[in-house]
């Protein structure tokens, strides 16, 4: 559409459309680059696949709830610290009462209740959200910690019985949950007046307020929704691994931080939110520490996969936000 | 006049396909007040700020004292002697006036451990603003503190003690209220006396005629014409700026007050701090109620509070039927639409679209089952305002930072107006926009009050005022000194015998 006198064009959407299909060329150059390299190496693909798959299925999973936070432009550090949380409460919950549907709500309902305490405390206390998932992740480590060792024993961990939900380890349940969360999401994200306010909220906290939208409300939506997500991550951890350990899902509140920026999504959240950030990015990042860890086979192969990960990470924030800084330029 | 101070050769500048300057050549000389005047987007900030080194042309050449001038920042352009005092904020608000005022400059201030020395930064940013003749803003108060007027006075006190030997001053006068515009002038003045250089941008015509010695006019990022002081003359100028004559009223041509009997919106015995001491408002349906003062008077702060955005310590907002007003969102509800001052701010999300910007208010206007977004009726509601309010755009989808004042006011404009907010208030509505887009906008505000929507006009010009409003409620110190009904007798004048 063209209004007005304007004699001019703009180039900047062009530009960010361009930037927009980044992450997907970048996913599929990744994921070429592995199958590459695992044949190459003369391993089995189909079983790295399947690795894959199961590890990315629980980022994308946690990262998809996630967005709705990082929308608002805030984040949640604790969101591995809740995964292993309401894992735990499931496994105690299955234990206790031999009933999947009950573990399944005390999962879920740890996974929200957590969430939505982070958020409750940052209403009350008025500080920003990320200062309470900072106390959250300390706090549900350590309860989670002290549950497992005492439960465990010698073992290190706690668990149910394999054939529990040795059903449900298959791709096809789980990429059925994955889409059927994914479209959830994308539904409540992108076609709801919901969603469009979380986005605006990000852009400009002050413009949204000024526009009576209220930051409480929508905070409480966002906190929501990752709790679903991190349930769900929750779950489909259990049902890979039917076991806990105190280490279980740790690095997953900052995989998720990396994931989102590896699928597009601006740092400080606002109107170029995108809910398939957490999609392409968390398998982004995944198919990129298994690349590493292949081709830096030996002990010093974890050091190395978290520096060219760092790296990797400071240019995709630095190309998006250059585009971003380009196209508001002063006129 | 002697040899030009700054030379700029051919200069082009091009964003993406955007063609912004198109082969601009323009010699400012010393001694010279430089007046730039266009419509939005014609490219007065844009070739001022390539000068001030803010950003880079796409080609040509500047010199600059004979010498060729490429400066890669405004700090390196301050420095080498071109300052530039910016249209939005250019002050960082988390910090202290000394510390904006010293930005960059910090470790001038360190002490043997390596401590800054506040005392000295605070007194020399004391010293900084006594330079321009504001005494009572102190280096040591946080800039979070100040209202935009006064933000604005640091800015100029920051560029202002560099003694730059061209100062460029992009639309800041609309920012800035009757003593804060006697501050710039002075500085102005003082400029010229001393040998220096002054580029003036203004979408004021009255103002620019008055303050400049020549007159470079550009349109659609091309120089049209330079007029000489004696060549002034506002029709030629007006021509020359949007290519056509302007047609039609520019403020509302009846000078009768008229309103509907019933009330819109009332505040009761409002109190909030020292900015409003008992002030009591009644605004009715088909009434445009102005409010002139000083930006310090609390007309700003009463906007705000008839909004809900602020909450008054005593009294109460309501509305006809008698619901409170509580918040921004009881606001929302009862049709109430508030443009704010300090735009980029307050009114838009510049990293958003131009469609996300206008659709925010309005979905439950389009929203199946009153939730659900979908993208053919929002582009339909979105093209409507754009359509309605000639927004100029590359699209719906353009970033709304991308566009030139007068087009972002306007997707505010459209943002309130689509909604079908019934009262609107305004807070200095037409701040940096040209003289086209002002007559459209006083064209639309005409038309909603003849629509029966109540319209709260906050501002500093009084023109605007008195051409517009069926009263002008006058503030001072909080408090509403004066009522004057609109009448053809109604000057500046009168008005301001009761806000000083």
């Amino acid at each position: 559409m063209e209004t007005g006198t304007l004699k001019k064009k703009s180039g900047g959407t062009a530009g960010r459309h361009l930037v927009d299909l980044l992450p997907f060329l970048a996913l599929a150059v990744l994921f070429a680059l592995f199958c590459a390299i695992v044949k190459g190496k003369g391993y089995r693909l189909d079983i790295y696949l399947k690795t894959i798959f199961n590890q990315g299925v629980v980022l994308a999973v946690v990262a998809t709830g996630a967005i709705f936070i990082y929308t608002l432009g805030s984040f949640d550090i604790s969101l591995g610290a809740s995964t292993l949380f309401a894992a735990t409460m499931g496994v105690l919950t299955y234990n206790a009462t031999e009933s999947l549907p009950l573990m399944l709500l005390a999962i879920f309902g740890t996974a929200i209740a957590c969430s939505l305490f982070s958020s409750a405390l940052a209403s009350a206390f008025h500080i920003p959200a990320f200062v309470t998932t900072v106390a959250m992740l300390s706090v549900l480590s350590a309860v989670s910690a002290q549950i497992i060792t005492t439960r465990g024993g010698s073992l290190g961990g706690i668990g149910i019985p394999k054939p529990v939900v040795k059903p449900l380890d298959n791709p096809p349940f789980k990429i059925a949950l994955l889409a059927a969360f994914f479209l959830l999401c994308f539904f409540v994200f992108q076609l709801t007046k919901a969603g469009r306010r979380q986005k605006f909220i990000g852009g400009n906290l002050v413009c949204a307020r000024l526009t009576g939208i209220s930051y409480n409300k929508y905070a409480i939506l966002a906190f929501t929704m990752a709790g679903i997500g991190v349930g769900l991550g929750a779950f489909l951890t259990l049902v890979y691994t039917p076991s806990v350990t105190a280490t279980t899902a740790s690095g997953i509140g900052m995989s998720i931080f990396v994931a989102i920026v590896f699928g597009g999504m601006p740092i400080s959240g606002g109107a170029r939110s995108r809910i398939h950030a957490a999609l392409v990015g968390g398998f982004s990042y995944i198919l990129l520490n298994n690349i590493l860890e292949l081709v830096l086979e030996g002990g010093s192969a974890y050091g190395l996969t978290q520096i060219v990960s760092a790296v990797f990470f400071l240019a995709v924030v630095y190309v998006t936000s250059m585009n971003y800084r380009t196209a508001l330029l002063p006129r | 006049m002697n040899s030009p101070i700054l030379q700029l050769k051919e200069i082009s500048k091009q964003f993406g396909t955007v063609i912004a300057l198109d082969h601009v050549s323009l010699d400012v000389f010393p001694g010279e007040i430089r007046g730039l005047i266009g419509e939005n987007g014609s490219g007065k900030s844009t070739i001022s700020s390539i000068a001030a080194g803010m950003q880079k042309a796409t080609s040509g050449q500047m010199f600059f004292r004979d010498e060729p001038w490429n400066p890669s920042s405004m700090i390196e352009a301050l420095e080498g002697g071109i300052g530039m005092i910016v249209q939005e904020s250019g002050t960082i608000p988390g910090i202290s006036v000394a510390e904006n005022i010293f930005l960059g400059e910090l470790d001038t201030f360190r002490g043997r451990l390596g401590m800054i020395d506040r005392k000295e930064m605070n007194r020399q940013a004391d010293e900084a603003m006594r330079g321009i003749g504001v005494d009572h803003v102190k280096g040591s108060m946080p800039l979070a503190s100040l209202d935009f007027q006064t933000r604005k006075l640091v800015e100029i006190a920051k560029v202002n003690r560099k003694h730059p030997d061209i100062l460029v001053i992009d639309e800041t006068s609309t920012a800035l209220s009757h003593d804060g515009r006697e501050i710039m002038y002075r500085l102005i003045r003082r400029y010229r006396d001393e040998g220096k250089a002054v580029i003036f941008i203004s979408h004021d015509l009255d103002e620019i005629m008055e303050v400049c010695d020549t007159l470079t006019v550009l349109r659609d990022g091309e120089l049209i014409r330079t007029f000489t002081k004696d060549e002034f003359d506002p029709d030629a100028i007006r021509t020359s700026m949007i290519g056509r004559e302007l047609k039609g009223d520019y403020y509302r041509s009846d000078m009768q007050p008229s309103r509907m009997q019933e009330v819109a919106l009332s505040g009761e015995h409002l109190y909030l701090g020292e900015e409003l001491q008992d002030v009591s408002i009644s605004l009715h349906k088909g009434e445009i109620v102005g409010i002139g003062g000083l930006s310090s008077c609390g007309m700003h702060t009463l906007g705000k509070v008839l909004f809900g955005a602020a909450k008054p310590e005593q009294g109460t907002v309501k509305t006809a039927d008698g619901r409170e007003i509580k918040n921004e969102q009881t606001a929302m509800a009862e049709g109430i639409g508030y443009v704010s001052k300090d735009r980029d701010v307050e009114s838009l999300c510049l990293s958003a679209s131009v469609r996300d910007n206008i659709a925010i208010a309005g979905m439950d206007k389009y929203a199946l089952g009153g939730f659900l977004i979908t993208n053919f009726k929002e582009k339909a509601y979105v093209a409507q305002q754009v359509e309605a309010l000639s927004i100029k755009c590359a699209g719906q989808e353009q970033l709304t930072g991308q566009l030139s004042g007068g087009n972002k006011q306007k997707v505010v404009f459209g943002k309130w107006i689509g909604c079908g907010s019934s009262i609107l208030i305004l807070d200095c509505p037409t701040r940096g926009v040209d003289i086209g887009v002002k007559q459209a906008m006083y064209q639309l505000m005409t038309e909603l009050k003849q629509q029966g929507k109540a319209i709260l006009l906050i501002s500093e010009e009084m023109p605007e005022l008195i051409g517009m409003s069926d009263r002008v409620l006058v503030m001072k110190d909080g408090k509403i000194t004066k009522e004057l009904e609109r009448s053809p007798q109604l000057t500046d004048a009168v008005i301001i015998r009761y806000m000083i």
